[in-house]
Parts: C-alpha cells; sequence; structure tokens
C-alpha cells in the first residue's frame, strides 16, 4: 500500500468544520451528513472539509490533540519510554499533513506543530527500525503490535514502513529458506 | 432532490446469504474486502454479491443525480463520494486480475480440483479471463519458441515454471474476533512450535500461511 493509499483511508477520518453556507441534509452511500447552517460547527469527512475550503466555504476547526502544549507532552513521552505510546488518531501522521497543507490559516502556531509531530514520527521510527531488525535477526515467526508491546512495537497505519518491516521479515525468510535448501538432509 | 435520496436511508438486500447491509455497511465491506486482497500474497476469494450490490449503488445513485439540478452543492458532494467508491472498486478489481495473471496456472487448477461445496476464488467473468490468458500465453510461447524446438522439448509445463504464490511472507493484521490456540510454526529448527491466543482489537504480525482460513472467515483483518 503505498503513500497516496494510506492518504485515501486516512481522508476518512471525521473533522470539525463551520460552514458558511447552508444545506440541508445529504445521505451520501456511506453515511448522513449535516445538516449545513452557516457558523455552526458540523462533523464531515476529511475529504470533503478539504475540498469545501479550498472552494472558500468553510473553516476547519484544528482536532482538540493539535495543540503546541498536548503534543510537546506526546513527544517528550514519546521519546522517554522504550515502547510506542499511545497516539491520538491512527492516522494522525496524514491528518497533520493534510490539515497543515490546506487549512494553516485556522490552525494556530501551524509550523511548531509541523515540527513536534515530525520530532514524534522520527521518535517512533528509530524505534521501529530497531525493534523489526531485532524481530529478524532472532528469526522470531510472530510478533504482537501494539503500543505496550516489548520488544517489537508498531502502532497501525503508519504506511510504508509496515510495508517495509513485512518486506524485511519476509525476505529473512527466504534467507533462511534458501540456506536450508542447501542443507543435507539429516536422517531420522 | 431530497426525496430521491431518502432511498439511500434503506437497507439494501446484501449477499446470497439474505444478510442485510446498509449501503454503509455495504462500503465498509468493499473497503476491508480491498485491503484484504491487497496484503495476501494469494487469490481470495470473490466477493461478487458485494461487487454487484456497490455497482448498483452507484448506478442508483447515479441516476438520481442526473434527474437532479445542475451545479447544485449537493450533486458535487455526491460525485466526489462516488469516485471515492469507484475507486476502491477498481483497485479491488484490478489487484485481484493482477494476481490472476501472475498465477493463472495454480489459480486454474485448483478451481478444477475444487469442490462444489467450497467458494470460488473466481467470478464467472474473471474464470473466463484466466482461462483465456492460459490459452493465449500457450499459443505465444508455442508461436514464438516452442515450434521451433526439437520436437520432444515442444511441451512447457506451465504447473511447474509458474511460481507460486508465496504463503510464507509476513503479513500485519488486526484481530475482528478472539481466536485461541494458533498454533505458530518455528523460523529455525532450534525454536520449538508455540501456541498464541489472539485478543480482540490486537495486532500482529505473522506469516499468511498460519492465518490464512481466518481471513477467510472475516475473524481477522491485513492491514
Amino acid at each position: 500500500m503505498d503513500a497516496a493509499e494510506v492518504e485515501f483511508l486516512a481522508e476518512k477520518e471525521l473533522v470539525t468544520i463551520i460552514p458558511n453556507f447552508s444545506l440541508d441534509k445529504i445521505y451520501l452511500i456511506g453515511g448522513d451528513l449535516g445538516p449545513f447552517n452557516p457558523g455552526l460547527p458540523v462533523q464531515v469527512p476529511l475529504w470533503l472539509a478539504i475540498n469545501l475550503k479550498q472552494r472558500q466555504k468553510c473553516r476547519l476547526i484544528p482536532p482538540e490533540w493539535m495543540d503546541v502544549e498536548k503534543l510537546e507532552k506526546r513527544r517528550d513521552h514519546e521519546r522517554k519510554e522504550e515502547t510506542f505510546t499511545p497516539m491520538p488518531s491512527p492516522y494522525y501522521m496524514e491528518l497533520t499533513k493534510l490539515l497543515l497543507n490546506h487549512a494553516s490559516d485556522n490552525i494556530p502556531k501551524a509550523d511548531e506543530i509541523r515540527t513536534l509531530i515530525k520530532d514524534t514520527w522520527d521518535t517512533r521510527m528509530a524505534k521501529l527500525r530497531v525493534s523489526a531488525d531485532s524481530f529478524v535477526r532472532q528469526q522470531e515467526a510472530h510478533a504482537k503490535v501494539g503500543s505496550s508491546t516489548a520488544p517489537f512495537v508498531w502502532a497501525c497505519c503508519e504506511g510504508t514502513i509496515t510495508w517495509w518491516a513485512a518486506c524485511l521479515a519476509t525476505q529473512a525468510g527466504f534467507k533462511k529458506q534458501k540456506f536450508l535448501r542447501n542443507r543435507p538432509t539429516c536422517p531420522e | 432532490m431530497a426525496e430521491e435520496l431518502d432511498l439511500m436511508g434503506q437497507d439494501s438486500d446484501g449477499d446470497s446469504d439474505e444478510v442485510v447491509l446498509t449501503p454503509a455497511e455495504l462500503i465498509e465491506r468493499l473497503e476491508e474486502a480491498w485491503m484484504n486482497e491487497k496484503f495476501a500474497p494469494e487469490l481470495l476469494e470473490s466477493k461478487s454479491e458485494i461487487v454487484e450490490c456497490v455497482i448498483e449503488q452507484l448506478d442508483h445513485m447515479e441516476e438520481n443525480l442526473r434527474r437532479a439540478k445542475k451545479g447544485d452543492l449537493k450533486v458535487s458532494i455526491h460525485r466526489m463520494e462516488m469516485e471515492r467508491i469507484r475507486y476502491v472498486l477498481n483497485s479491488y478489481l484490478r489487484c485481484r486480475l493482477m494476481k490472476i495473471e501472475k498465477f493463472f496456472p495454480h489459480i486454474l487448477e485448483k478451481e478444477k480440483t475444487r469442490s462444489d461445496r467450497e467458494p470460488s476464488c473466481l467470478s464467472p467473468e474473471e474464470f473466463a479471463f484466466a482461462k483465456e490468458y492460459m490459452a493465449n500465453t500457450e499459443t505465444y510461447l508455442k508461436n514464438v519458441a516452442l515450434k521451433h524446438m526439437p520436437p520432444n522439448l515442444q511441451k512447457v509445463d506451465l504447473l511447474r515454471s509458474v511460481p507460486k504464490p508465496d504463503l510464507d511472507s509476513y503479513v500485519f493484521l488486526r484481530v475482528k474476533e478472539r481466536q485461541e490456540n494458533i498454533l505458530v510454526e518455528p523460523e529455525t529448527d532450534e525454536q520449538r512450535d508455540y501456541v498464541i491466543d489472539l485478543e480482540e482489537g490486537s495486532q500482529h504480525l505473522i506469516r499468511y500461511k498460519t492465518i490464512a482460513p481466518l481471513v477467510a472467515s472475516g475473524a481477522v483483518q491485513l492491514i
């Protein structure tokens, strides 16, 4: 799954907007939205929020976790812990990127937020590399992945990294098989 | 416009098991099937009922939109949603076709030896495509190379020459229904088999082969 497809999935997340138009309830195939009244907040999927913002039909409200102090605390907590700490949303990277690219005027201290999220991401990637490396080295056959499991921990949907880790594990499997094929069979 | 779209709020008939799904649940099922198909190394069971229902929903919505006022904001929002659903559907079908093209002799062999009780991996259209692809490949190989070979070398065993899907590859999964006593085979000879329990909501990295039946039954979701 490439980065664009992960972003596609992230765009289903709900965010709050304040529309400047009015529209009665719409019945999408995926669920009902609205009604839309100017000045009143309403929850819509991210793909719609971005589109309405681009058409200057709404103002985006940043999610509650997208705040400098809260993100600083998270980043420090992540750096202290050896394993992964829970993230506000499985798609925190994609949400941040899309919201900051399209609606930075609606989000206070956008640059600081960008830096904080990037720092948290880097810390997590470093932990993942160490973990994946030990997984492959010790030739484990299974790993439970979660926010508080040692040694191998990983949080859902960090896109390209998951693909990379799975490839690495598969490649290690290949190397092992090739080695086995050349070994003489042992008598029972 | 509002009255026509009220239909969307009602349940639509699901698959042959007479399961009634709301349109939202249908789309979620489609996305789950799409993710499973993307990450599984082999061709999974064909979900033709879901595909047909989704196409029906899209056609229905298209029909409604054609009758609606032009240039309305609602129309553009509906169209955007339809494009997104179409993308998932197309990607799902393309992924399946890619696997059919990659593993065609094994898939056709499996289809030939399948019992009536087992569900098919191929929809009727996919089956026709696979057979045609096989016939075309054989003809191509014959015309380009084989007929110029000495008589005793003019046959090629596609089942042996085309690689099989690698069921030992590792996949990430999320557990939807709790499972107990899943046997994990060791990587090295020094290690022993061990059993694990899969808690609901947990995520794991494991060999596809171990959990293939759980993907088919819907107890786990590949991510």
